[in-house]
């Protein structure tokens, strides 16, 4: 599966490998402590941002990379 | 199919064959609660035909079409609950779905899927026509969504009897062989 930057989909195909991993194995069995796919989340996801940004794709309410408040910027 | 296997698979449902226009899936935020629910924020980019009619309408050559999904997944009461709604540049067609699975309350090896979808048509004031065509095409799609998890479970069960094998194969027992073949 693609992602919606096609610059991430290697990203995201590591990421998703390791969350698909740990849901199966560790959350769903109610080990929910510590995740192992920070590192990989993070990049990934600052891959997705510039991709969002740049293909103008409107996300309502949506506070990425964690709890980051009032940051909203009215740009252009 | 018993709850965790109905979870797995949704987390993991695209690409399947019965859902052709999904062309993209991102994370956009990911976290557990408090409470101990994982929460995800998904987007999905989807490429439809979308009809000539419509097209004229709108106005516009894009045909992507963006659904922003927020899912729920509590591992302690057993429910995954879904909440997606489209979003596109033009917003005048916008629909509204919320699926919520449990395990089935008398069988548990079972999974029940609860599903809701709500159809907004805003500004111009489309046919009927369009409006059953899409309703008719959510409770197909509703169809399609059962039979595309199904597609996705036998696919990771194949994978994991396919890699059952390949650990047998070095053992090169035929007693390994007749019990794989055997099910």
């Amino acid at each position: 599966m693609n992602s919606v930057g096609e610059a991430c989909t290697e990203l995201k195909r590591e990421y998703d490998q390791c969350f698909n991993r740990w849901f199966a194995e560790k959350f769903l069995k109610g080990e929910s402590a510590g995740d192992p796919c920070g590192q990989l989340f993070k990049r990934y996801q600052l891959c997705v941002q510039k991709a969002i940004k740049e293909k103008d794709i409107p996300i309502e309410g949506l506070e990425f990379m964690g709890p980051s408040k009032g940051k909203t910027e009215s740009s252009s | 199919h018993p709850w965790e296997t109905v979870t797995t698979a949704a987390m993991q449902k695209y690409p399947n064959p019965m859902n052709p226009s999904v062309v993209g899936v991102d994370v956009l935020q990911r976290h557990v609660d408090a409470g101990g629910k994982l929460h995800s924020h998904r987007l999905l980019s989807t490429e439809w035909g979308i009809p000539a009619i419509v097209k004229s309408l709108i106005g516009t050559c894009r045909t992507k079409t963006y659904i922003q999904e927020h899912s729920v997944v509590d591992p302690v009461e057993k429910t995954m609950e879904l909440k997606s709604s489209n979003i596109s540049f033009t917003n005048l067609v916008s629909v509204d779905e919320r699926l919520v699975y449990k395990p089935h309350p008398q069988e548990p090896d079972k999974t029940v899927l609860t599903q809701e979808a709500i159809i907004s048509v805003k500004g111009v004031s489309l046919s009927s026509y369009l409006e059953g065509l899409m309703a008719n095409t959510i409770s197909s799609n509703a169809k399609k969504g059962r039979e595309a998890l199904e597609w996705v479970i036998n696919r990771l069960n194949a994978e994991i009897e396919e890699f059952a094998a390949s650990a047998r194969g070095t053992m090169r027992n035929p007693m390994a062989a007749a019990a794989f073949v055997e099910k």
